[in-house]
């Protein structure tokens, strides 16, 4: 599918937890974004004049119509920084749909959705979409974070009936340590019951990095969704190299990506 | 009639139809190499028949996959890059790449550059046979080449020689894309022009540098990359108003930080014929056709009516009246 640029303005700018907030958009006409994967992404950029340059990638979080879009976000740096001070009315420039996405959810498979951090929107989606469409049972969120203000969201699996496994540092809520000690224990009883699995992530990289290596090891499906530098995020600029395994060292995190099959990435 | 009926009136009498040496461009916007790749991400966003022409990812004889990451990064009003000149090569280009372009009708100027004598030699050959290409753009100043490219961009005697044995084995017309590293950029605009360069398009990326100082690393890996964008457009002007002024009536291509229409404006002053526009096509892929409105309705303020007349028209500051000290 096509992308397109357009214009947009902010909805509502709305505070979470653990600094994290949802920005939500209204485009000025209609735009294929309703038929959004998750993992696919928007690029997004302000009125920022010559200092910062590049727009900035996000998941998508949401697109309920041809309209409206949300994404979800913590300050990083001072583009991230601007947008925090969003007030409803402030315009963007928005270019969307890019990439591509995970794989559909189905019947007979457990997802496994492994989350850390700001990786939880591509995974928010896939369990909104697998939810509606091939009931709640066919995904799981396994959820990791420093502390319970870094969890957030989690009122919607409820809202869904999407069962969800939390891991957080502090032990303020859910297990006390790394989410991956909670997916190993569920890839076990996986096998002990003869479940058909796969594995989806999203979050920071030393966790991609240690699914990744679950997932090779006990030889499951397993797709990650990577971030990289990017300054156009629709393959014109060749920045966002991801390097991998195959007939060439590297492919497109913006337009190959951002879900890699986790036996393709070469880390 | 009001200011703002007779700027319509003036920005609809405006003329972008212009030339650079014998090329005809219908517009003097095109879009700068390795901004663009070879057009095709593009096309979904913008049509790209309203350009002036396009200079495409620089291609060498063999396939190149390019640096490792990370390969870009945002600096204050730019962006470093090290892509590492990735490319398809010159046999893909020719026979997946090029048909597209071909059909635009716009000017097509294919970016190429080699290791070494024989691999520039051999990728000037290949491309000058091809039907459709307007112009060589050579690329003697990329500084990410490790082995010792940055020499062919700085020396001038080694671009003369370069430029003279490329000229020698095509009819296809070469621009000599200059580096803005190299310490006489007349020099080296004359030395080229010398061995038979049809034009020279100036600038490549100012070498520079960014460091994580929370990680102890630097932000790219090559550690060195090329900075562009609105930080280097007064280097830019700079090196074209000098090139300009020594090598009167020889075709520049300008580039390097354009964002609006007076930034285009500012380098048709200085003197280039013709600007290219790189960065700015990655947060805004339509950039250009924005820009070529925005030249088109300021030239029609301003009362320009052709490119012609906006080139090199830049008039010297008035000299200040002399101080005499008080006696
Ligand atoms: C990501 C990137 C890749 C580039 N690749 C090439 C290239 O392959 N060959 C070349 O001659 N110039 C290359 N350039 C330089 C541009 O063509 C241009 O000279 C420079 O970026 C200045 O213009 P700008 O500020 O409008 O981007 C590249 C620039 C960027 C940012
Ligand atoms: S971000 Fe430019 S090619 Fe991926």
């Amino acid at each position: 599918m096509p992308a397109a640029q357009f214009d947009v303005r902010v909805v509502e700018n709305r505070a979470l937890t653990g600094g994290y907030f949802v920005l939500e958009f209204e485009a000025a006409r209609p735009v294929p974004i309703a038929a959004a994967r998750p993992g696919q992404f928007v690029m997004l950029r302000g009125d920022w004049g010559r200092e910062l340059l590049n727009p900035r990638a996000f998941s998508i979080l949401h697109a309920p119509d041809d309209r409206h879009f949300s994404i979800l976000a913590k300050v990083y740096g001072r583009g991230t920084a601007r947008m925090a001070a969003l007030a409803p009315g402030d315009p963007m420039t928005a270019t969307a749909p890019l990439g591509v996405g995970f794989p559909a959810a189905r019947a007979g498979v457990t997802q496994l959705l492994v989350a850390g951090g700001v990786g939880l929107p591509p995974l928010h989606l896939q369990a909104r979409v697998a939810a509606r469409e091939v009931g709640p049972r066919s995904v799981e969120l396994l959820y990791g974070g420093r502390n319970r203000d870094d969890l957030v969201l989690l009122e919607d699996f409820a809202r869904w009936g999407v069962q969800t496994h939390l891991a957080t540092e502090d032990g303020s809520v859910g297990a006390r340590g790394y989410v991956t000690v909670a997916l190993r224990e569920r890839i076990e009883l996986a096998r002990a019951r003869g479940e058909v699995i796969e594995l989806l992530s999203c979050g920071p990289t030393p966790m991609l990095r240690a699914v990744r290596e679950i997932g090779l090891a006990a030889a499951r499906p397993t797709y990650l969704c990577l971030e990289e530098n990017m300054a156009c995020g629709f393959g014109a600029c060749l920045g966002c190299a991801v390097p991998v395994h195959g007939p060439k060292p590297y492919r497109y995190c913006c337009s190959d990506g951002p879900v890699f099959d986790a036996r393709e990435v070469r880390w | 009639m009001n200011m703002h009926e007779s700027t319509d009136a003036n920005s609809r009498a405006v003329e972008l139809n212009c030339s650079f040496g014998h090329l005809p461009l219908k517009t003097p916007l095109l879009a700068a190499s390795g901004c663009f790749a070879y057009a095709e991400p593009f096309a979904q966003f913008v049509d790209l028949r309203l350009l002036g022409g396009i200079s495409t990812k620089g291609i060498s004889p063999l396939p190149r996959h390019g640096n490792p990451l990370p390969r870009i990064c945002e600096t204050a009003s730019g962006m470093l890059n090290s892509i590492g000149l990735e490319n398809v090569g010159v046999d893909a280009f020719l026979r997946d790449k090029l048909p597209l372009l071909r059909e635009l009708g716009v000017s097509v100027w294919v970016n190429f550059f080699g290791t070494d004598f024989e691999t520039y030699i051999e990728c000037a050959r290949a491309l000058g046979g091809a039907d459709g290409i307007d112009v060589l753009e050579m690329n003697i100043s990329c500084p990410n080449i490790k082995k010792g490219g940055i020499e062919f961009g700085t020396v001038p005697e080694v671009a003369h020689r370069l430029t003279r044995a490329c000229v020698d084995v095509t009819d296809t017309p070469i621009v000599v894309k200059l580096s803005p590293n190299a310490g006489d950029i007349v020099g080296m605009a004359a030395a080229v022009k010398e061995a038979g360069a049809c034009g020279v398009s100036l600038i490549n990326t100012i070498t520079g540098m960014a460091i994580d100082v929370r990680r102890r690393r630097p932000r790219i890996a090559t550690t060195y990359g090329g900075l562009s964008g609105p930080a280097i457009k007064p280097i830019g002007l700079r090196m074209v108003h000098q090139v300009a002024r020594a090598l009167p009536g020889f075709p520049i291509c300008g580039m390097g930080g354009i964002l609006s229409g007076e930034d285009a404006l500012e380098y048709l002053m200085a003197g280039a014929h013709c600007v290219q526009v790189g960065t700015a096509c990655f947060a805004e892929p339509g950039a250009i056709v924005r820009i070529t409105e925005e030249l088109r309705g300021l030239m029609g303020e301003l009362n320009i009516a052709t490119v012609a007349d906006a080139i090199g028209c830049l008039e010297a500051l008035p000299p200040e009246v002399e101080y005499r000290a008080p006696r």
